[in-house]
């Protein structure tokens, strides 16, 4: 319980700490999140252009692997249409040779239509595969005049000797362009070898299936006319694309290759997917549990402020509590119970029994009290115990129980409410002198107004019998007088007389109705009841009393009242007496012995004693030693005991302290 | 209305035992039962004195004194009081009353203290006729020889009476000898001791 106590202690003083961290928390975890997501977007876009970068590079390869290829092909042929024409010029027989080794080219070059053999003036001689080469102007397409880089071809081939490129044309629906090799022969021009190439053909056979598969080769012209396509199929725009010259045979002529989409990797796409589902996932499990966090914060919080209150409202309580586990010991003691009884909780907690605030002459009532309490016996009306502080000193202590059920529904002890009840004990005590002194003072007022009505009363009578009296004796001196009339006189003044004696009636009426009420009386038991009566007051001012009865049978004719009265009177007087004295030594001792001829009653206190000269006043009508006191007590004692023809009488206690007595004869009627 | 003595007292025996005592010494006496009952009967023509029972029923004896002190009542007033009502008996003498006397008293006491009373207004009444017999003469000078008396009593010779009233010594004289026969006086001297008993002080 204290355990609880002491965090609740701290939960106080952290009262707003957790809000912060919860917003420190969520703002770092926002920010987390963002930084993942941004991250993976990052990511993704990285890879992407990595992806990209990659193709482009395989892509810049492939083109450049393939531009070779082409050149490869094309010079490869070019070279050896060139050794054949510088063979034609040496060779007599030109036209065996040239049917042979054309042919060997053809079979060897990739995407030559054919090989077109023209003497000096341009003039066709022969021409493999056949002469019915589909070529722009040396057959039915000639009609056009000799196109201008046909003829520039044929100039520089001559002038240069070596191996000119044309530009490209279109001819029976297809695009072509063609070589010249001049031929020399001892040093003149003889004529060129042309060699036809048609670019579909071409493309046809240099580029190989795995890269047609990834790519669309195209060629275009200078103005980006379609000279030549290696595939069909028609790609949709795409980022990566790569255009090289295509030279030779040059003219501004450019080698396009596309990569087609690739559809890409299954495996890293489902990567891909699976990352996206799995964050996007984590995202709204977070976001899910940040409600969640949310709420339970929330609930933490109202539980905290929850247990504050309760932490305060039990601190602010002046009513103690103390917990009690099922063996009696104290598990918990909130503030008030420990500054009632002076104790730190660390003290009281787990004390072995008896329980160090126990008053010691009470433990015996304590334990029977536990035991009653264990047992489930707690009077509903509680209990009122002695309790010490640690200082010593006493106090009366009211003690409610209530079983205390823990979270498990288990019982686990007793609850007890403990109130002080000290104060309240010495109000009642206080409150009830008051009401007496209240009461005496009223009855002696109203004895106050009753004499003055019985004055008024008295007056009147007393007046008119003077009157007349005054008038019969001047009538009687004047010796001028009426028998008659001073008869009529005298017997008014008997009606006075009789009415004054009426009053005087009255008021012993009212007299006698307040008197003693005499019966057997026994004093044991009027001393008892007298003590009783007494006790909380002695109790409080912490003085013991000591009955000490000789004869409990001592009995006698008297108001018992009255006798309780004086005895009651004189004890308190005693314990009044005994206030500076040190609280072991405050014992009033009452003694009732049985003479012969009387009973003898003495209330003996352990106070400073009575100085000689204050002792003579003592039975003086308004004396006192008190600064309240009216000086009627020791009087009306004195007046009652004498009205039982005893008496009274006070002495010194050879203990020290005074002795008050009084005796009452014994056979009394 | 023959002078007697008013005893109001709630107690019947106590007026009658009273009326008894002062009839014993000749004394004429009325009695009322209540405070309220004399007030109804009291009027300007009553003369003699008046006994007053202090403690009664209803009005007591001290409102009935204030009462006839608002009106005005010339007639001197005796308490009876009883025990411990002296205090404020002593005050209602300092307001004019008469006497007081405590019950039980002795009664010829009483009885002499009302003969006193009833001298006392004996004498107040024979003052008042004899004011009222010189407030006629007065009534009966004119305005000139009031003018001229008034100077007399300021004790100027009739030369200055003369100046001051713009009259001749002549006139002065004749308006002298006219008052004083008027005034049925015979000297100045005697003039003044005439309306000195009326002022209540000597004039010279």
């Amino acid at each position: 319980m204290m355990k609880f106590a002491r965090v609740w202690g701290s939960g106080i003083r952290l009262k707003y700490a957790p809000l912060k961290w919860s917003n420190w928390y969520f703002a770092v975890l926002k920010l987390v999140g963002a930084l993942l997501l941004l991250l993976i977007v990052a990511l993704f876009l990285l890879l992407r252009q990595n992806e990209t970068d990659e193709q482009r590079a395989a892509l810049i390869a492939d083109v450049l692997w393939l531009e070779q290829s082409v050149n490869f092909a094309l010079e490869g042929t070019t070279e050896q249409v060139r050794q054949l024409a510088d063979d034609l010029g040496r060779e007599k027989n030109q036209q065996s040779l040239f049917a042979l080794r054309s042919r060997n080219v053809m079979k060897s070059s990739p995407g030559l239509e054919g090989l077109v053999w023209l003497d000096a003036s341009a003039r066709l001689i022969d021409a493999t595969p056949t002469h019915k080469i589909v070529r722009r102007g040396y057959n039915g397409l000639s009609d056009n005049p000799l196109a201008e880089s046909q003829a520039r071809a044929i100039e520089m081939a001559s002038k240069l000797g070596k191996s000119i490129y044309t530009d490209a044309y279109r001819s029976a629906e297809k695009t072509q362009f063609e070589v010249y090799a001049p031929i020399f022969e001892d040093g003149q021009y003889r004529g060129a070898l042309v060699s036809v190439y048609s670019f579909n053909a071409l493309l046809q056979h240099i580029v190989p299936w795995w890269f047609a598969e990834k790519y669309q080769v195209n060629i275009v012209d200078s103005n980006g006319v379609l000279l030549a396509s290696k595939s069909k199929i028609r790609t949709v725009s795409s980022t990566i694309n790569y255009t090289i010259p295509f030279d030779p045979p040059g003219y501004g002529m450019e080698l396009q290759i596309t990569a087609y989409r690739s559809a890409g990797n299954l495996a890293p796409m489902l990567i891909k997917t699976l990352i996206i589902t799995l964050a996007a996932a984590m995202f709204f499990s977070l976001w899910a549990m940040r409600g969640h966090i949310k709420r339970r914060l929330a609930a933490e919080q109202a539980l905290r402020s929850e247990t504050a209150f309760r932490k305060a409202m039990e601190d602010s309580l002046t009513v103690g509590m103390r917990a009690r586990n099922r063996q009696g010991l104290t598990t918990y003691a909130n503030p008030a119970f420990c500054r009632m009884v002076g104790y730190a909780a660390d003290e009281l907690i787990g004390a072995a029994l008896p329980a160090p605030y126990w008053a010691p002459e009470e433990v015996q009532k304590a334990l029977s009290f536990q035991d009653r309490v264990m047992a489930g016996k707690a009077p509903q009306e509680g209990l009122e115990m002695r309790f010490k502080r640690k200082d010593g000193t006493l106090f009366d202590a009211l003690i409610y129980e209530a079983p205390l059920i823990d979270a498990d529904d288990k019982h686990a002890g007793w609850m007890a409410s403990i109130v002080d009840v000290t104060a309240r004990k010495r109000a009642e005590e206080l409150a009830r002198q008051q009401q007496e002194t209240l009461q005496l003072r009223s009855r002696l007022v109203s004895m106050g107004e009753m004499a003055s009505t019985l004055a008024h009363e008295l007056n009147q009578p007393l007046g008119a019998i003077s009157s007349y009296n005054a008038g019969c004796l001047n009538k009687l001196s004047s010796g001028n007088f009426v028998t008659s009339e001073i008869e009529a006189a005298l017997v008014k003044l008997g009606v006075q007389a009789e009415r004054a004696g009426r009053v005087i009636h009255r008021v012993h009426e009212f007299v006698r109705k307040s008197e003693p009420k005499l019966a057997l009386c026994n004093f044991a038991e009027a001393i008892n009841d007298s003590i009783a009566l007494i006790e909380l007051s002695a109790r409080l001012s912490r003085v013991r009393i000591v009955a000490d009865i000789a004869d409990s049978g001592a009995q006698s004719i008297a108001d018992r009242l009255m006798i309780e009265q004086v005895l009651i009177n004189l004890m308190r007087n005693g314990i009044e007496a005994m206030s500076d004295t040190a609280p072991a030594q405050r014992q009033l001792t009452i003694a009732l012995k049985q003479g012969e001829e009387q009973i003898e009653i003495r209330v003996a206190d352990r106070g400073s004693g009575i100085a000689p000269a204050v002792k003579e006043k003592l039975f003086a009508p308004f004396f006192s030693t008190k600064v309240e006191g009216m000086g009627m007590g020791l009087n009306i004692c004195r007046s009652i005991i004498e009205f039982h023809h005893g008496r009274l009488w006070v002495e010194d206690n050879p203990e020290g302290g005074t002795i008050f007595a009084f005796s009452l004869p014994f056979d009394q009627p | 209305m023959t002078p007697r003595v008013y005893i109001v007292d709630d107690d019947e025996a106590i007026r009658d035992s009273l009326a008894w005592l002062l009839q014993s010494r000749g004394i004429e006496s009325v009695a009322y039962a209540s405070a309220s009952a004399f007030l109804d009967a009291c009027d300007a023509t009553f003369a003699g004195c008046i006994v007053l029972d202090v403690r009664m029923e209803e009005m007591g004896g001290c409102e009935l004194f204030e009462r006839l002190l608002e009106r005005a009542c010339p007639l001197p007033v005796i308490f009876l009081t009883g025990h411990g009502d002296v205090p404020m008996a002593v005050s209602m003498l300092k307001n004019g009353a008469f006497d007081f006397v405590e019950k039980p008293c002795n009664n010829n006491e009483l009885v002499d203290r009302v003969i006193a009373a009833l001298q006392r207004d004996a004498a107040r009444r024979q003052s008042a006729a004899s004011t009222e017999s010189l407030n006629l003469l007065l009534n009966e000078l004119s305005t000139r020889e009031r003018q001229v008396m008034e100077r007399i009593l300021a004790g100027k010779p009739n030369k200055v009476i003369a100046v001051e009233l713009h009259l001749s010594m002549r006139t002065v004289e004749v308006h002298r000898s006219s008052l004083f026969t008027k005034m049925k006086v015979r000297t100045a001297v005697e003039l003044a001791q005439t309306l000195a008993a009326l002022s209540g002080k000597p004039v010279i």
